[in-house]
């Protein structure tokens, strides 16, 4: 039996006789940038929300110059904050990420995960990455609003359904 | 966390005070000395913060300040203090404050939603100490 490699090497060339792109092959990987104004007055994730596959790999990179930022996820683990993510979801915290930094987390369990920056929550520097759709086998959908989140939080996570039908909502673009 | 080295680090230089203005001789080049620390030593924040420079700060006086600001020289070019806007509106006042040369060219008040070390939605109140401060702290 052929190791996975080979097999994805045979699938990329029939795929590349179909002319369809071999990159479909490979695990999936989206970025979500950190990002801010020059003065710090803004601060946000881009994208705010986000959908992808069971399997994605998201990469959080710190775009803005003059701050540092986290990307951490709401879970009892992590502070004793709400859990907003998959109960059957692994929590992550990426630490302060300098100008430049990256951080990479894979999104297996399908369902909503609310994520914030540890010095920039009460600023509302929140996003929201839906894993697969509704129906899928273990999916867990948003969670409700609760006390231990400032409203500016809150309003932060753009609707699950827009994600769904949109993709990737940029900041000018959530409610 | 570094967060709890500022507050170590205020614990032990509580007794020391700070060098002000009528020091400034002591502080117009970079490193100030005790009591100020490097603010990219204590917090996870860029040595040279583009629009601030290079920070210190007596961890005793946080989070208002003086915070030192020095160009990629050295060179003393801003005193900068960081208020938090909802102790403000809940009434404390920061009074007194030092500064780190009598020489102020021009202000500039702005608003940031937060930093480490600074988490709370704040305002800037930057002293720029001469006319090309605030270019040579640009960048």
């Amino acid at each position: 039996m052929p190791a996975r490699r080979q097999v994805l090497a045979i699938g990329g060339g029939v795929f590349a006789a179909l002319g369809r792109p071999r990159a479909l092959w490979a695990d999936p990987v989206e970025s979500v940038e950190m990002k801010g104004t020059a003065r710090g007055e803004r601060i946000w994730f881009a994208p705010v929300g986000l959908a992808v596959m069971p399997g994605t790999t998201v990469r959080f990179t710190n775009r803005d110059p003059g701050n540092s930022h986290t990307s951490t996820a709401y879970h009892p683990d992590i502070l004793d904050r709400q859990l907003r993510i998959p109960p059957d979801a692994a929590p992550w915290d990426s630490d302060f990420l300098l100008p430049g930094e990256s951080f990479e987390v894979t999104l297996t369990v399908p369902g909503v995960y609310d994520y914030y920056c540890m010095p920039h929550e009460m600023a509302g520097m929140v996003g929201r990455i839906v894993v697969g759709r509704p129906g899928d086998p273990g999916w867990q959908g948003a969670a409700p609003d609760s006390a231990d989140l400032e409203p500016d939080a809150l309003a932060g996570f753009p609707p699950v359904d827009e994600i769904l039908a949109k993709g990737r909502i940029l900041k000018e673009e959530a409610r | 966390m570094k967060t709890a080295l500022l507050v170590a680090a205020a614990t032990f230089l509580l007794p020391v005070g700070s060098a002000l203005a009528h020091e400034e001789g002591a502080l117009q080049m970079s490193p100030p000395g005790a009591p100020y620390i490097q603010v990219s030593d204590a917090l996870p924040l860029p040595e040279f913060i583009p629009g601030l420079g290079t920070l210190f700060v007596d961890p005793a006086t946080l989070p208002a300040g003086p915070f030192l600001a020095y160009d990629h020289d050295g060179r003393l070019s801003a005193t900068i203090y960081m208020t938090p806007l909802d102790d403000l509106r809940n009434g404390t006042s920061y009074d007194g404050l030092g500064v780190g040369s009598h020489t102020v060219s021009s202000v500039d008040i702005y608003y940031n939603a937060g930093h480490p070390g600074v988490e709370a939605p704040h305002a800037h109140v930057v002293l720029f100490h001469d006319e090309d401060a605030k270019s040579r702290l640009a960048e």
